[in-house]
């Protein structure tokens, strides 16, 4: 069928905007940072007002050798672990709290605050928790679980200042998760749920068999968002170890951010280019999900 | 008459639009001044303004993004016109090409007038002054303590050297439980403890130019603190927080006895717990075995992308000069950076109180301000190589001579000149 011209006007002509929007702060600017991956662009060069210089490959080969890099990608990749949690986590709960139950409303808010809580209140915080003399301590120590003596300093023990950061990301992100797959627990039609107590599923078999089939779709976009909110963290790291101690919160985006924005020796060309790797590495694990996650209509038509 | 009345109004208008256009307007950014020093900068301002008809001041306090801000400003096209930094990051400012030099905009002879030679060296690079040399601080000006655990401790004076700082931290902690005070580790962006080898006498560069802080000196001091951290004498946090703020916060919680810096920090202490302010005691600090001492610097800079630079360099040149120095000293207890605040009398009155008697013991030795080392090119990458080598020895991943000797070859082979 011929779509006249007028109708295809009219079509651009609305999308215009959002089209030119999307050109001005998403393309363009994804563009020109690839291409600054390529090149020399250093805080010298820019202060003299020459403009990136094309050098190839260079960036890259600096990168590959560079052991703060692999420890930077190597942390942000451990730091997926948080992803499968986070998400079990938030569905377990959204499936709790979607019953019309007294005081389910008040719980819905209560998991959704820490989403709007700033970073560095949200390290004052958790600086609390975690002190040698903080509230976590404190706690092991009432339950007889550890003695003053033996306290850990968490966020200055490298075994355990990695794990106490994605504490924090898990905090932050429960709520925002919890709230999308509440979303999409309500679009189930209550027949099926209805239909499959009529046949005798036990609660157990109903969430497996039934809810998590149809929250497929939910499940890979909450876990696509989180597995590249987990590559992309930096705010949490930076307010509360700074990267350390011996660099085992330093993440990727941590790298990014020094090289680019941290002092007058700043390097547009190298950042860019770290920024090109963990967008590289951010899409494997996309294409990755999208296999585990795919729905059976898609599989179909594959 | 009507006639002449619409001329007249013509003709103001006219000299009006004139005048407007006649004034230039010069961006001025300050670092973590307001909103506590509000009255103090707006009534210079004002004072500047008024001397000066023809130029209008637009002030903006920055606080944490200064650096990033900066940058971006250039990137779009509005750099400010004068802007303050401290003496590491307009050293890398100017060795990226940042900034105009103080001394294209000032005579020579000016600066060397109302500057200490010490200020001025402070932000020479590649033999130009690049700054004028703003208020100033002294890390080992004086020392504060908290007599009631002095007394627990059963110290009865205050350390005179390092190696008595360093016997009393084990005294203080193991009698008191408190901590004797907090050593500048590893401070974020910035190589701290660079400053105690400097403190000892012991090199930071060699004759050319190239890093020489691994000998076996170096490392047996770096070793002593090591050995104090490891035996818990200092908190823990001194490895990821700055150590002068984490001292203040400690101090007024009676966590820590002493504290050796700038005065600054009693005007917290005054805000957070008064009665331990009253009771603080206020002495010099001790010293290393250089007998020298270290210490900061504020500066105000000119931007290369000013498009003002000589109303600029006159608005920083008037901020400051020795009065308005000396004006800031008497809001504030730091230390003026101009000559002629050696001979002021402000520093010479006595008080018991403590801010007061800091100001007087630290006021007129701004000529002693020297952070110890300069920046090297490529400092950020440097700094924290230095940084991640002085953790590893205190986490005990490496010895002392062998994090002082990792950081010594990594800086040689990526300082650029």
């Amino acid at each position: 069928m011929r779509i006249p011209w007028r109708q295809t006007l009219m079509s651009y002509t609305f999308l215009a905007p959002a089209l030119i929007l999307l050109a001005v702060f998403t393309f363009y600017p994804l563009v020109y940072g690839a291409y600054l991956g390529f090149t020399e662009y250093t805080g010298a060069r820019f202060a003299q007002g020459l403009g990136p210089k094309f050098t190839g490959l260079d960036n890259f080969r600096t990168l590959a050798g560079d052991p703060l890099f692999h420890t930077a990608i190597w942390n942000s990749v451990r730091y997926l672990l948080v992803v499968p949690v986070l998400q079990l986590a938030s569905l377990a709960v959204a499936v709790l709290v979607n019953k019309e139950l007294p005081g389910m409303t008040w719980f819905r808010a209560a998991y959704y605050v820490p989403v709007v809580t700033s970073v560095s209140l949200a390290a004052v915080m958790f600086e609390w928790v975690f002190n040698r003399e903080g509230v976590l301590n404190w706690v092991l120590t009432s339950l007889h679980l550890t003695t003053p003596q033996k306290a850990i300093g968490w966020l200055n023990s490298e075994t355990w200042a990695f794990f106490a950061v994605m504490l924090v990301t898990f905090w932050r992100g429960f709520g925002y998760y919890m709230v999308l797959y509440l979303a999409g627990l309500q679009t189930i039609p209550q027949e099926l749920e209805e239909a499959a107590v009529l046949d005798g599923a036990s609660p157990w078999q109903r969430f497996w068999r039934v809810t998590v089939p149809l929250m497929r779709p939910t499940i890979l976009l909450c876990t696509l968002l989180s597995t590249i909110a987990a590559l992309r963290v930096l705010e949490e790291v930076l307010v509360l170890t700074n990267g350390g101690p011996l660099n085992s919160t330093y993440t990727a985006l941590m790298y990014v951010y020094a090289k680019a924005f941290q002092g007058f020796d700043f390097n547009y060309g190298l950042a860019s280019a770290a920024g090109l790797v963990i967008a590289v590495v951010a899409l494997l694990i996309s294409a990755v999900n999208f296999r585990l996650f795919r729905t059976d209509d898609a599989a179909e038509g594959s | 008459m009507k006639r002449t009345l619409t001329a007249l109004t013509l003709a103001l208008g006219l000299s009006a639009v004139t005048s407007a256009q006649a004034q230039t307007t010069v961006t001025f950014w300050t670092w973590y001044l307001s909103p506590k020093f509000d009255g103090y900068i707006k009534d210079t301002i004002a004072a500047f303004e008024k001397a000066n008809p023809d130029i209008k001041v637009n002030w903006a306090d920055k606080q944490d993004s200064m650096v990033q801000d900066f940058i971006s400003s250039v990137n779009l096209g509005n750099a400010p016109d004068v802007v303050n930094l401290n003496i590491d990051e307009t050293q890398k400012a100017a060795q990226n090409g940042f900034l105009r030099a103080a001394s294209d905009l000032t005579s020579a002879a000016t600066l060397k007038a109302t500057f200490y030679p010490q200020s001025l060296a402070n932000f020479t690079s590649g033999g130009k002054v690049y700054a004028y040399p703003w208020y100033g601080w002294l890390n080992e000006g004086v020392l504060l303590y908290n007599p009631d655990l002095f007394k627990k401790a059963g110290l009865t004076r205050a350390p005179r050297t390092t190696s008595e700082l360093i016997a009393d931290a084990k005294i203080v902690k193991d009698k008191t439980g408190a901590y004797a005070w907090v050593p500048a580790l590893k401070d974020p962006n910035t190589a701290s403890f660079l400053g105690y080898f400097y403190a000892e006498g012991l090199p930071i560069y060699a004759a050319d130019g190239k890093a020489a802080f691994d000998s076996p000196a170096h490392a047996a001091l770096l070793g002593q603190f090591v050995d104090l951290y490891k035996g818990g004498y200092v908190p823990e946090d001194a490895v990821r927080r700055e150590a002068f703020q984490l001292a203040t916060e400690l101090y007024a919680q009676n966590r820590v006895a002493m504290i050796i810096g700038g005065p600054q920090a009693l005007t917290r202490i005054k805000d957070t717990n008064p009665n331990l302010y009253a009771s603080t005691v206020v002495t010099g600090a001790p010293l290393g075995k250089a007998n020298v001492q270290t210490g900061g610097s504020m500066a105000l800079v000119v931007p290369t992308a000013s498009k003002n630079p000589a109303a600029a360099a006159k608005l920083a040149a008037y901020f400051t000069n020795n009065a308005n120095q000396l004006a800031f000293a008497k809001v504030v207890p730091v230390v003026p950076t101009t000559v002629g605040a050696q001979s002021s009398t402000q520093f010479k009155t006595t008080s018991s109180d403590p801010v007061a008697k800091a100001t007087a013991l630290v006021g007129a030795s701004g000529r002693y301000i020297n952070p110890g080392y300069k920046a090297p090119g490529n400092s950020d990458d440097l700094y924290k190589n230095f940084n991640d080598n002085i953790e590893a020895a205190l986490l005990g991943k490496k010895t002392p001579q062998q994090a002082l000797t990792d950081s010594v070859t990594y800086w040689n082979a990526n300082m650029k000149k």
